[in-house]
Protein backbone atom coordinates (compact mmCIF):
# COMPACT_ATOMS: atom_id res chain seq x y z
CA UNK A 1 0.00 0.00 0.00
CA UNK A 2 1.37 3.17 -0.53
CA UNK A 3 1.34 6.55 1.47
CA UNK A 4 0.95 8.88 -1.02
CA UNK A 5 -2.00 9.86 -2.43
CA UNK A 6 -1.96 9.27 -5.99
CA UNK A 7 1.09 8.00 -6.48
CA UNK A 8 1.45 7.75 -9.91
CA UNK A 9 2.34 4.23 -11.51
CA UNK A 10 6.00 3.57 -12.61
CA UNK A 11 5.94 3.68 -16.14
CA UNK A 12 7.01 0.75 -17.42
CA UNK A 13 5.56 1.45 -20.98
CA UNK A 14 8.40 1.76 -23.58
CA UNK A 15 7.55 3.29 -27.40
CA UNK A 16 8.05 -0.16 -28.98
CA UNK A 17 6.10 -2.19 -26.40
CA UNK A 18 6.62 -5.67 -28.76
CA UNK A 19 5.02 -7.68 -26.12
CA UNK A 20 1.46 -5.33 -26.26
CA UNK A 21 1.45 -5.52 -30.07
CA UNK A 22 2.18 -9.49 -30.01
CA UNK A 23 -0.84 -10.05 -27.99
CA UNK A 24 -3.45 -8.93 -30.43
CA UNK A 25 -2.03 -10.89 -33.08
CA UNK A 26 -1.90 -14.01 -30.58
CA UNK A 27 -5.57 -12.54 -30.43
CA UNK A 28 -7.11 -12.42 -33.89
CA UNK A 29 -5.36 -16.02 -34.03
CA UNK A 30 -6.52 -17.26 -30.94
CA UNK A 31 -9.70 -18.63 -33.38
CA UNK A 32 -7.88 -19.93 -36.21
CA UNK A 33 -10.73 -20.18 -38.21
CA UNK A 34 -10.96 -16.80 -39.26
CA UNK A 35 -7.95 -15.92 -40.68
CA UNK A 36 -6.63 -19.44 -41.76
CA UNK A 37 -9.79 -21.95 -41.50
CA UNK A 38 -12.51 -20.31 -43.62
CA UNK A 39 -10.35 -18.59 -46.40
CA UNK A 40 -8.92 -21.90 -47.07
CA UNK A 41 -11.95 -23.79 -47.22
CA UNK A 42 -13.60 -21.33 -49.52
CA UNK A 43 -10.80 -21.54 -51.85
CA UNK A 44 -10.50 -25.40 -51.82
CA UNK A 45 -14.33 -25.30 -52.45
CA UNK A 46 -13.57 -22.88 -55.27
CA UNK A 47 -10.99 -25.19 -56.55
CA UNK A 48 -13.42 -28.16 -56.34
CA UNK A 49 -16.23 -26.73 -58.43
CA UNK A 50 -13.62 -25.54 -60.66
CA UNK A 51 -12.45 -29.42 -61.59
CA UNK A 52 -16.29 -30.56 -61.99
CA UNK A 53 -16.44 -27.87 -64.04
CA UNK A 54 -13.32 -28.60 -66.34
CA UNK A 55 -15.24 -32.38 -66.09
CA UNK A 56 -18.80 -31.55 -67.21
CA UNK A 57 -17.18 -29.36 -70.35
CA UNK A 58 -15.10 -32.55 -71.03
CA UNK A 59 -17.79 -34.88 -70.51
CA UNK A 60 -19.90 -32.69 -72.23
CA UNK A 61 -18.03 -32.44 -75.60
CA UNK A 62 -17.67 -35.72 -76.09
CA UNK A 63 -14.20 -35.66 -75.66
CA UNK A 64 -13.14 -33.47 -78.54
CA UNK A 65 -13.06 -30.18 -76.09
CA UNK A 66 -8.72 -28.79 -76.59
CA UNK A 67 -7.06 -27.37 -74.07
CA UNK A 68 -7.14 -24.21 -75.81
CA UNK A 69 -10.68 -24.29 -75.42
CA UNK A 70 -10.29 -24.25 -71.58
CA UNK A 71 -8.24 -21.21 -71.82
CA UNK A 72 -11.71 -19.10 -71.22
CA UNK A 73 -11.70 -20.44 -67.92
CA UNK A 74 -9.22 -17.79 -67.37
CA UNK A 75 -12.02 -15.10 -67.08
CA UNK A 76 -13.07 -17.28 -64.19
CA UNK A 77 -12.41 -15.31 -60.57
CA UNK A 78 -12.54 -18.64 -58.46
CA UNK A 79 -9.01 -17.68 -57.54
CA UNK A 80 -10.74 -14.13 -55.96
CA UNK A 81 -13.23 -15.96 -54.09
CA UNK A 82 -12.08 -15.65 -50.86
CA UNK A 83 -11.57 -12.04 -50.89
CA UNK A 84 -14.88 -11.20 -50.44
CA UNK A 85 -14.86 -13.02 -46.82
CA UNK A 86 -11.39 -11.60 -45.73
CA UNK A 87 -13.51 -7.68 -46.68
CA UNK A 88 -15.83 -9.23 -43.54
CA UNK A 89 -13.03 -10.11 -41.77
CA UNK A 90 -11.46 -6.98 -42.11
CA UNK A 91 -14.52 -5.18 -40.81
CA UNK A 92 -15.06 -7.83 -37.42
CA UNK A 93 -11.50 -7.48 -36.61
CA UNK A 94 -12.74 -3.79 -35.93
CA UNK A 95 -16.58 -3.84 -35.04
CA UNK A 96 -15.86 -7.15 -32.54
CA UNK A 97 -12.22 -7.63 -31.83
CA UNK A 98 -11.84 -3.89 -31.37
CA UNK A 99 -14.58 -3.49 -28.45
CA UNK A 100 -12.88 -6.67 -26.81
CA UNK A 101 -9.53 -5.56 -26.96
CA UNK A 102 -10.28 -2.53 -24.99
CA UNK A 103 -11.90 -4.62 -22.54
CA UNK A 104 -8.75 -6.24 -21.97
CA UNK A 105 -6.69 -3.11 -21.42
CA UNK A 106 -5.40 -3.02 -24.99
CA UNK A 107 -4.69 0.52 -26.03
CA UNK A 108 -6.18 1.68 -29.87
CA UNK A 109 -2.39 2.41 -30.81
CA UNK A 110 -1.77 -1.22 -29.92
CA UNK A 111 -4.96 -2.81 -31.31
CA UNK A 112 -4.14 -1.00 -34.99
CA UNK A 113 -0.86 -1.61 -34.89
CA UNK A 114 -0.89 -5.72 -33.97
CA UNK A 115 -4.17 -6.08 -36.16
CA UNK A 116 -2.18 -4.46 -39.32
CA UNK A 117 0.67 -6.86 -38.36
CA UNK A 118 -1.65 -9.50 -38.77
CA UNK A 119 -2.90 -8.44 -41.77
CA UNK A 120 0.44 -8.29 -43.02
CA UNK A 121 1.10 -11.10 -42.35
CA UNK A 122 -2.12 -13.16 -43.78
CA UNK A 123 -1.10 -11.25 -46.62
CA UNK A 124 2.07 -13.08 -46.93
CA UNK A 125 1.29 -15.62 -46.34
CA UNK A 126 -1.86 -15.84 -48.90
CA UNK A 127 0.37 -14.23 -51.53
CA UNK A 128 2.84 -17.27 -50.97
CA UNK A 129 0.86 -20.24 -51.16
CA UNK A 130 -1.15 -18.52 -54.12
CA UNK A 131 1.88 -17.80 -56.41
CA UNK A 132 3.05 -21.74 -55.47
CA UNK A 133 -0.32 -22.79 -56.62
CA UNK A 134 -0.65 -21.07 -59.62
CA UNK A 135 3.20 -22.25 -60.56
CA UNK A 136 1.99 -25.77 -59.66
CA UNK A 137 -1.37 -25.68 -61.83
CA UNK A 138 1.02 -24.96 -64.43
CA UNK A 139 3.41 -26.81 -64.08
CA UNK A 140 0.84 -30.04 -63.90
CA UNK A 141 -0.69 -28.51 -67.11
CA UNK A 142 -4.32 -27.51 -65.05
CA UNK A 143 -3.87 -30.56 -62.44
CA UNK A 144 -3.99 -32.69 -65.64
CA UNK A 145 -7.02 -31.38 -67.06
CA UNK A 146 -6.30 -28.23 -68.30
CA UNK A 147 -8.42 -26.29 -65.70
CA UNK A 148 -7.35 -22.73 -65.09
CA UNK A 149 -7.91 -21.68 -61.53
CA UNK A 150 -4.95 -20.01 -60.29
CA UNK A 151 -3.60 -19.70 -63.59
CA UNK A 152 -6.68 -16.87 -64.56
CA UNK A 153 -7.23 -13.23 -65.03
CA UNK A 154 -3.67 -11.48 -64.72
CA UNK A 155 -1.69 -14.32 -62.84
CA UNK A 156 0.86 -16.43 -63.84
CA UNK A 157 3.59 -14.10 -65.92
CA UNK A 158 6.24 -15.10 -62.89
CA UNK A 159 5.98 -16.36 -59.37
CA UNK A 160 7.06 -12.58 -58.19
CA UNK A 161 4.74 -11.00 -59.95
CA UNK A 162 2.12 -13.21 -58.83
CA UNK A 163 2.98 -12.84 -55.28
CA UNK A 164 3.76 -8.99 -55.03
CA UNK A 165 -0.10 -8.74 -56.98
CA UNK A 166 -1.50 -11.08 -54.73
CA UNK A 167 0.25 -9.44 -51.56
CA UNK A 168 -0.98 -5.91 -52.48
CA UNK A 169 -4.69 -6.87 -53.57
CA UNK A 170 -4.78 -9.14 -49.89
CA UNK A 171 -3.88 -5.80 -47.94
CA UNK A 172 -6.08 -3.40 -49.52
CA UNK A 173 -8.94 -5.95 -49.20
CA UNK A 174 -8.42 -6.64 -45.39
CA UNK A 175 -7.37 -2.66 -44.61
CA UNK A 176 -10.77 -1.58 -46.89
CA UNK A 177 -12.90 -3.24 -44.62
CA UNK A 178 -10.90 -2.12 -41.55
CA UNK A 179 -10.63 1.41 -41.83
CA UNK A 180 -14.11 2.02 -43.05
CA UNK A 181 -15.32 0.29 -39.95
CA UNK A 182 -12.95 2.47 -37.78
CA UNK A 183 -14.96 5.21 -39.25
CA UNK A 184 -18.23 3.66 -37.83
CA UNK A 185 -16.67 3.18 -34.71
CA UNK A 186 -15.85 6.94 -34.04
CA UNK A 187 -18.89 8.47 -36.05
CA UNK A 188 -21.47 5.47 -36.34
CA UNK A 189 -24.15 6.12 -39.24
CA UNK A 190 -23.73 9.63 -39.75
CA UNK A 191 -20.02 9.08 -40.29
CA UNK A 192 -20.55 6.30 -42.64
CA UNK A 193 -23.14 8.89 -45.15
CA UNK A 194 -20.28 11.41 -45.11
CA UNK A 195 -17.70 8.86 -46.13
CA UNK A 196 -19.86 7.22 -48.41
CA UNK A 197 -20.97 10.33 -50.29
CA UNK A 198 -17.91 11.89 -49.82
CA UNK A 199 -16.35 8.81 -51.63
CA UNK A 200 -19.40 9.20 -54.47
CA UNK A 201 -18.71 12.72 -54.90
CA UNK A 202 -14.87 12.61 -55.30
CA UNK A 203 -15.19 9.60 -57.98
CA UNK A 204 -18.45 11.74 -59.63
CA UNK A 205 -15.67 15.11 -59.59
CA UNK A 206 -12.95 12.52 -61.15
CA UNK A 207 -14.85 10.94 -63.98
CA UNK A 208 -16.13 14.86 -64.84
CA UNK A 209 -13.14 15.97 -65.30
CA UNK A 210 -11.26 13.50 -67.19
CA UNK A 211 -13.97 13.51 -69.49
CA UNK A 212 -14.59 16.79 -69.56
CA UNK A 213 -11.05 17.25 -70.58
CA UNK A 214 -11.21 14.86 -72.71
CA UNK A 215 -8.43 12.48 -71.34
CA UNK A 216 -9.84 9.10 -70.89
CA UNK A 217 -7.13 8.02 -74.04
CA UNK A 218 -4.61 10.00 -71.93
CA UNK A 219 -5.98 7.73 -68.69
CA UNK A 220 -5.83 4.48 -70.39
CA UNK A 221 -2.78 5.02 -71.88
CA UNK A 222 -1.11 5.57 -68.30
CA UNK A 223 -2.70 2.45 -66.81
CA UNK A 224 -1.47 0.73 -69.71
CA UNK A 225 2.09 2.26 -69.43
CA UNK A 226 2.46 1.39 -66.26
CA UNK A 227 1.68 -2.28 -66.41
CA UNK A 228 0.31 -5.19 -64.26
CA UNK A 229 2.98 -4.49 -61.56
CA UNK A 230 2.20 -0.70 -61.76
CA UNK A 231 -1.38 -0.98 -61.17
CA UNK A 232 -1.19 -3.48 -58.21
CA UNK A 233 1.58 -1.03 -56.85
CA UNK A 234 -1.35 1.68 -56.95
CA UNK A 235 -3.53 -0.63 -54.70
CA UNK A 236 -1.00 -1.08 -52.55
CA UNK A 237 -0.42 2.53 -52.09
CA UNK A 238 -4.19 2.53 -51.48
CA UNK A 239 -3.97 -0.13 -48.88
CA UNK A 240 -0.93 1.89 -46.97
CA UNK A 241 -3.22 5.09 -47.00
CA UNK A 242 -6.03 2.79 -45.71
CA UNK A 243 -3.79 1.79 -42.78
CA UNK A 244 -2.65 5.44 -42.13
CA UNK A 245 -6.24 6.90 -41.81
CA UNK A 246 -7.32 4.05 -40.30
CA UNK A 247 -4.41 4.74 -37.33
CA UNK A 248 -5.35 8.33 -37.17
CA UNK A 249 -9.21 7.82 -37.04
CA UNK A 250 -9.13 4.19 -34.51
CA UNK A 251 -7.40 6.75 -31.95
CA UNK A 252 -10.46 8.30 -31.07
CA UNK A 253 -12.99 5.52 -31.78
CA UNK A 254 -14.75 4.01 -28.96
CA UNK A 255 -16.23 0.70 -28.77
CA UNK A 256 -20.29 -0.24 -29.22
CA UNK B 1 -3.18 4.00 4.90
CA UNK B 2 -4.31 3.71 1.45
CA UNK B 3 -4.08 5.77 -2.11
CA UNK B 4 -6.63 7.41 -4.46
CA UNK B 5 -6.38 5.09 -7.74
CA UNK B 6 -9.43 7.08 -9.09
CA UNK B 7 -9.92 11.14 -8.63
CA UNK B 8 -12.79 12.33 -11.04
CA UNK B 9 -13.53 15.96 -10.99
CA UNK B 10 -16.42 17.16 -13.40
CA UNK B 11 -16.36 14.39 -15.20
CA UNK B 12 -18.68 14.71 -17.76
CA UNK B 13 -20.32 12.98 -20.93
CA UNK B 14 -22.61 13.88 -23.28
CA UNK B 15 -23.88 12.39 -26.59
CA UNK B 16 -25.51 15.46 -28.69
CA UNK B 17 -28.22 16.83 -26.09
CA UNK B 18 -28.21 13.71 -23.28
CA UNK B 19 -25.95 14.29 -20.89
CA UNK B 20 -25.17 10.41 -19.60
CA UNK B 21 -22.75 11.63 -16.73
CA UNK B 22 -22.94 15.60 -15.50
CA UNK B 23 -19.97 17.01 -13.85
CA UNK B 24 -19.85 13.99 -11.17
CA UNK B 25 -16.65 14.46 -8.24
CA UNK B 26 -15.32 11.56 -6.79
CA UNK B 27 -12.44 8.98 -5.77
CA UNK B 28 -12.14 5.16 -5.36
CA UNK B 29 -9.85 4.80 -2.73
CA UNK B 30 -7.14 1.62 -2.94
CA UNK B 31 -8.47 -1.88 -1.53
CA UNK B 32 -12.71 -1.20 -1.10
CA UNK B 33 -15.16 -2.89 -2.62
CA UNK B 34 -17.88 -0.27 -4.30
CA UNK B 35 -21.10 -0.34 -5.23
CA UNK B 36 -21.85 1.77 -7.80
CA UNK B 37 -25.55 1.66 -7.93
CA UNK B 38 -28.39 3.09 -9.60
CA UNK B 39 -31.31 2.56 -11.92
CA UNK B 40 -30.94 1.12 -15.79
CA UNK B 41 -29.60 3.86 -17.61
CA UNK B 42 -28.05 6.09 -14.62
CA UNK B 43 -25.06 6.29 -16.08
CA UNK B 44 -23.40 3.62 -14.48
CA UNK B 45 -21.91 2.24 -17.77
CA UNK B 46 -20.47 5.28 -18.75
CA UNK B 47 -18.89 5.88 -15.94
CA UNK B 48 -17.00 2.67 -16.27
CA UNK B 49 -16.08 3.26 -19.62
CA UNK B 50 -14.85 6.55 -19.11
CA UNK B 51 -12.57 4.93 -15.81
CA UNK B 52 -11.51 2.28 -18.70
CA UNK B 53 -10.54 5.14 -21.23
CA UNK B 54 -13.02 3.81 -23.83
CA UNK B 55 -15.03 6.55 -23.82
CA UNK B 56 -13.59 10.30 -24.20
CA UNK B 57 -15.39 12.79 -21.24
CA UNK B 58 -16.66 16.32 -22.57
CA UNK B 59 -15.31 17.96 -19.89
CA UNK B 60 -13.67 17.81 -16.38
CA UNK B 61 -10.55 15.68 -15.10
CA UNK B 62 -9.82 12.26 -14.68
CA UNK B 63 -6.70 10.46 -13.61
CA UNK B 64 -6.82 6.57 -12.54
CA UNK B 65 -3.15 5.32 -11.10
CA UNK B 66 -2.32 8.81 -11.32
CA UNK B 67 -3.23 9.35 -15.10
CA UNK B 68 -5.51 9.43 -17.31
CA UNK B 69 -6.30 6.10 -18.14
CA UNK B 70 -6.99 6.70 -22.15
CA UNK B 71 -4.55 5.12 -24.62
CA UNK B 72 -1.81 4.75 -21.68
CA UNK B 73 -1.06 1.06 -21.36
CA UNK B 74 0.47 1.17 -17.94
CA UNK B 75 -2.71 2.44 -16.82
CA UNK B 76 -5.26 0.32 -18.83
CA UNK B 77 -3.15 -2.98 -17.99
CA UNK B 78 -4.10 -2.67 -14.28
CA UNK B 79 -7.71 -2.93 -15.04
CA UNK B 80 -10.51 -5.15 -15.97
CA UNK B 81 -13.56 -4.22 -17.32
CA UNK B 82 -15.73 -6.66 -19.07
CA UNK B 83 -19.48 -4.86 -19.54
CA UNK B 84 -22.66 -6.26 -19.51
CA UNK B 85 -23.16 -5.52 -23.11
CA UNK B 86 -19.39 -7.01 -23.91
CA UNK B 87 -18.65 -7.41 -27.65
CA UNK B 88 -16.78 -10.81 -27.96
CA UNK B 89 -14.75 -11.57 -32.06
CA UNK B 90 -16.92 -13.10 -34.23
CA UNK B 91 -17.81 -17.03 -33.39
CA UNK B 92 -15.69 -16.83 -30.06
CA UNK B 93 -16.09 -19.53 -27.13
CA UNK B 94 -15.55 -19.09 -23.12
CA UNK B 95 -12.37 -21.27 -23.97
CA UNK B 96 -10.88 -18.46 -26.52
CA UNK B 97 -11.62 -15.60 -23.57
CA UNK B 98 -10.00 -17.49 -21.07
CA UNK B 99 -7.16 -18.70 -23.41
CA UNK B 100 -6.27 -14.87 -24.72
CA UNK B 101 -6.85 -13.54 -20.98
CA UNK B 102 -3.56 -13.92 -19.73
CA UNK B 103 -2.35 -12.13 -22.17
CA UNK B 104 -3.91 -9.21 -20.91
CA UNK B 105 -3.49 -9.49 -17.62
CA UNK B 106 -0.29 -10.47 -15.92
CA UNK B 107 -1.90 -11.58 -12.56
CA UNK B 108 -4.26 -14.21 -14.57
CA UNK B 109 -4.74 -17.56 -12.34
CA UNK B 110 -5.68 -20.01 -14.81
CA UNK B 111 -6.39 -22.94 -12.11
CA UNK B 112 -8.60 -20.21 -10.25
CA UNK B 113 -10.50 -19.39 -13.75
CA UNK B 114 -10.47 -23.12 -14.26
CA UNK B 115 -12.47 -24.02 -10.67
CA UNK B 116 -14.97 -21.28 -11.37
CA UNK B 117 -15.84 -22.77 -14.99
CA UNK B 118 -16.59 -25.76 -13.01
CA UNK B 119 -18.09 -24.00 -10.34
CA UNK B 120 -20.74 -21.98 -12.62
CA UNK B 121 -20.83 -25.04 -15.25
CA UNK B 122 -20.33 -23.04 -18.03
CA UNK B 123 -19.73 -24.79 -21.07
CA UNK B 124 -16.44 -23.45 -22.20
CA UNK B 125 -16.38 -24.76 -26.10
CA UNK B 126 -19.99 -23.25 -26.60
CA UNK B 127 -19.87 -20.00 -28.71
CA UNK B 128 -20.39 -17.08 -26.85
CA UNK B 129 -23.58 -16.22 -29.27
CA UNK B 130 -25.37 -19.08 -27.85
CA UNK B 131 -24.96 -18.95 -24.18
CA UNK B 132 -27.93 -17.38 -21.79
CA UNK B 133 -27.58 -14.21 -20.12
CA UNK B 134 -26.30 -16.05 -16.88
CA UNK B 135 -23.88 -18.19 -18.67
CA UNK B 136 -22.51 -15.07 -20.29
CA UNK B 137 -22.44 -12.94 -16.67
CA UNK B 138 -20.49 -15.90 -15.81
CA UNK B 139 -17.66 -15.41 -18.63
CA UNK B 140 -17.90 -11.68 -17.60
CA UNK B 141 -17.50 -13.06 -13.31
CA UNK B 142 -14.48 -15.65 -14.04
CA UNK B 143 -12.42 -12.71 -16.29
CA UNK B 144 -13.31 -9.81 -13.13
CA UNK B 145 -12.21 -12.64 -10.66
CA UNK B 146 -9.55 -14.69 -12.06
CA UNK B 147 -7.30 -11.52 -13.89
CA UNK B 148 -6.82 -10.15 -10.33
CA UNK B 149 -6.82 -6.78 -11.83
CA UNK B 150 -6.05 -4.49 -9.07
CA UNK B 151 -8.86 -1.83 -10.42
CA UNK B 152 -11.62 -4.75 -11.32
CA UNK B 153 -15.38 -3.56 -12.35
CA UNK B 154 -18.05 -6.23 -12.61
CA UNK B 155 -20.82 -4.59 -14.78
CA UNK B 156 -24.26 -5.94 -13.76
CA UNK B 157 -22.62 -9.63 -12.70
CA UNK B 158 -26.08 -11.05 -11.15
CA UNK B 159 -27.84 -10.52 -14.77
CA UNK B 160 -29.57 -13.94 -15.13
CA UNK B 161 -27.51 -15.39 -12.94
CA UNK B 162 -29.18 -18.46 -10.77
CA UNK B 163 -29.39 -18.62 -6.29
CA UNK B 164 -26.28 -20.82 -6.78
CA UNK B 165 -24.07 -19.10 -9.13
CA UNK B 166 -25.03 -15.89 -7.04
CA UNK B 167 -23.89 -17.76 -4.25
CA UNK B 168 -20.99 -18.84 -5.92
CA UNK B 169 -19.72 -15.34 -7.13
CA UNK B 170 -20.65 -14.27 -3.32
CA UNK B 171 -18.47 -16.57 -1.58
CA UNK B 172 -15.64 -16.44 -4.20
CA UNK B 173 -15.05 -12.84 -4.19
CA UNK B 174 -14.81 -12.29 -0.29
CA UNK B 175 -12.41 -15.19 -0.39
CA UNK B 176 -10.56 -13.64 -3.06
CA UNK B 177 -10.58 -10.17 -1.66
CA UNK B 178 -9.40 -11.49 1.35
CA UNK B 179 -6.22 -12.97 -0.17
CA UNK B 180 -5.75 -10.47 -3.25
CA UNK B 181 -7.23 -7.27 -1.82
CA UNK B 182 -7.98 -5.24 -4.99
CA UNK B 183 -10.20 -2.06 -5.87
CA UNK B 184 -13.47 -3.42 -6.95
CA UNK B 185 -16.17 -1.74 -8.22
CA UNK B 186 -19.90 -3.56 -8.38
CA UNK B 187 -21.93 -2.03 -10.67
CA UNK B 188 -26.04 -2.78 -10.55
CA UNK B 189 -29.11 -2.19 -9.85
CA UNK B 190 -30.32 -5.61 -8.28
CA UNK B 191 -29.09 -3.84 -4.87
CA UNK B 192 -30.26 -6.52 -2.16
CA UNK B 193 -28.00 -8.83 -3.52
CA UNK B 194 -24.77 -7.19 -3.09
CA UNK B 195 -25.71 -5.22 -0.51
CA UNK B 196 -23.56 -7.09 2.31
CA UNK B 197 -20.45 -7.07 0.09
CA UNK B 198 -20.16 -3.28 -0.34
CA UNK B 199 -17.97 -1.47 2.08
CA UNK B 200 -18.81 2.31 0.04
CA UNK B 201 -21.68 3.19 -2.27
CA UNK B 202 -22.16 5.44 -4.52
CA UNK B 203 -25.96 6.47 -5.75
CA UNK B 204 -26.36 7.64 -9.28
CA UNK B 205 -28.98 8.83 -11.09
CA UNK B 206 -29.74 11.09 -14.41
CA UNK B 207 -25.61 11.26 -14.42
CA UNK B 208 -25.34 12.56 -11.05
CA UNK B 209 -24.23 11.50 -7.90
CA UNK B 210 -26.77 11.36 -4.88
CA UNK B 211 -25.31 9.48 -2.37
CA UNK B 212 -21.28 8.92 -1.85
CA UNK B 213 -20.94 7.74 1.58
CA UNK B 214 -19.21 4.27 3.69
CA UNK B 215 -22.31 1.35 2.77
CA UNK B 216 -22.74 1.30 7.02
CA UNK B 217 -23.74 4.58 7.20
CA UNK B 218 -25.97 4.39 4.49
CA UNK B 219 -27.48 1.25 6.19
CA UNK B 220 -28.25 3.74 9.30
CA UNK B 221 -28.88 6.75 7.98
CA UNK B 222 -33.07 6.09 7.19
CA UNK B 223 -35.78 4.70 9.55
CA UNK B 224 -39.31 3.70 8.66
CA UNK B 225 -42.03 4.97 10.65
CA UNK B 226 -45.20 2.63 10.53
CA UNK B 227 -48.51 3.10 12.77
CA UNK B 228 -52.12 5.14 12.28
CA UNK B 229 -51.90 7.95 9.48
CA UNK B 230 -52.75 11.00 11.87
CA UNK B 231 -50.22 10.31 14.31
CA UNK B 232 -47.48 8.81 12.25
CA UNK B 233 -48.14 12.51 10.57
CA UNK B 234 -47.79 14.86 13.44
CA UNK B 235 -44.83 12.59 14.36
CA UNK B 236 -42.86 13.13 11.16
CA UNK B 237 -44.29 16.42 10.87
CA UNK B 238 -40.74 18.89 11.00
CA UNK B 239 -38.37 15.89 9.91
CA UNK B 240 -37.19 15.34 6.54
CA UNK B 241 -39.53 12.87 4.81
CA UNK B 242 -38.28 10.80 1.48
CA UNK B 243 -40.73 8.20 1.43
CA UNK B 244 -44.22 7.77 1.92
CA UNK B 245 -46.79 4.88 1.77
CA UNK B 246 -50.39 4.69 3.05
CA UNK B 247 -53.36 1.92 2.81
CA UNK B 248 -56.59 2.69 4.74
CA UNK B 249 -55.58 4.80 7.71
CA UNK B 250 -52.42 3.49 8.42
CA UNK B 251 -49.17 5.11 6.86
CA UNK B 252 -45.73 4.40 6.76
CA UNK B 253 -43.50 6.89 6.02
CA UNK B 254 -39.34 7.03 5.63
CA UNK B 255 -37.63 9.75 7.14
CA UNK B 256 -33.96 10.72 6.56
CA UNK B 257 -31.65 10.46 9.46
CA UNK B 258 -31.37 8.56 12.72
CA UNK B 259 -33.48 9.00 15.35
CA UNK B 260 -32.41 10.08 19.09
CA UNK B 261 -33.12 7.61 22.08
CA UNK B 262 -36.08 9.89 22.72
CA UNK B 263 -37.41 10.14 19.53
CA UNK B 264 -37.49 6.71 19.86
CA UNK B 265 -39.15 6.39 23.14
CA UNK B 266 -41.72 8.70 21.84
CA UNK B 267 -42.35 6.98 18.80
CA UNK B 268 -42.73 3.47 21.13
CA UNK B 269 -45.57 5.88 23.73
CA UNK B 270 -47.18 6.75 20.95
CA UNK B 271 -47.54 2.93 19.55
CA UNK B 272 -45.69 3.77 16.54
CA UNK B 273 -43.11 0.64 15.11
CA UNK B 274 -40.14 1.68 13.80
CA UNK B 275 -37.80 -0.07 11.00
CA UNK B 276 -34.59 -0.05 9.35
CA UNK B 277 -34.29 0.61 6.03
CA UNK B 278 -32.40 -1.76 3.89
CA UNK B 279 -30.17 -0.61 1.17
CA UNK B 280 -32.45 -1.12 -1.83
CA UNK B 281 -35.05 0.86 0.20
CA UNK B 282 -33.33 3.58 0.69
CA UNK B 283 -32.37 3.63 -3.06
CA UNK B 284 -35.74 3.34 -4.21
CA UNK B 285 -36.65 6.33 -2.06
CA UNK B 286 -34.15 8.31 -3.03
CA UNK B 287 -34.21 7.67 -6.91
CA UNK B 288 -37.69 7.20 -7.45
CA UNK B 289 -40.16 9.19 -9.40
CA UNK B 290 -41.91 10.25 -6.31
CA UNK B 291 -39.07 12.19 -5.08
CA UNK B 292 -37.67 13.66 -8.35
CA UNK B 293 -38.48 17.05 -6.92
CA UNK B 294 -36.23 16.80 -3.60
CA UNK B 295 -33.27 15.38 -6.33
CA UNK B 296 -31.52 18.60 -5.73
CA UNK B 297 -31.51 18.25 -1.88
CA UNK B 298 -30.37 15.16 -1.74
CA UNK B 299 -27.46 15.63 -3.77
CA UNK B 300 -26.59 18.53 -1.46
CA UNK B 301 -26.63 16.41 1.41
Amino acid sequence: MTAVATAPVVRTETRSRAHEIWRILRLHAVNPWIFFGIPWIILGAAWAISIIITLIIRAGSGGDVTTEDLENMRYSWAVLSPQWYLVVVGVQAIGLTFSFALGFGATRRDFWVGTSAMFVLVSVMYAVAIATLVQLEIATGGWWLGTHMFDALWYGQSWIVDFYTSFALQLLVLFIGASVTTVYMRWRIPGMLILLFSVIALLLVAIAAVTLSGSWPAVFAWFGSIGIVGVFTVILALAAVSAVVGFFVIRWATPR
Amino acid sequence: MTGTVVRATGLTKRYGSFTAVDAVDFTLEENRIYGLLGRNGAGKTTIMQLLTGQLFANAGSLEVFGREPAEHADVLRRMCFIAESQRYPEDFTPAHVFKSAPWFFENWDATFAEQLVADFRLPVKRRIKKLSRGQLSAVGVIVGLASRAPLTFFDEPYLGLDAVARHIFYDRLLEDYAEHPRTIVLSTHLIDEVANLLEHVILIDQGRILLDSDADEVRGSATTIAGPRAVVESFVADRPVIGREGLGGLASVTIDGRLEQRDRIQAAELGLELAPVSLQQLIVHLTGTDLAGSTEQEAAA
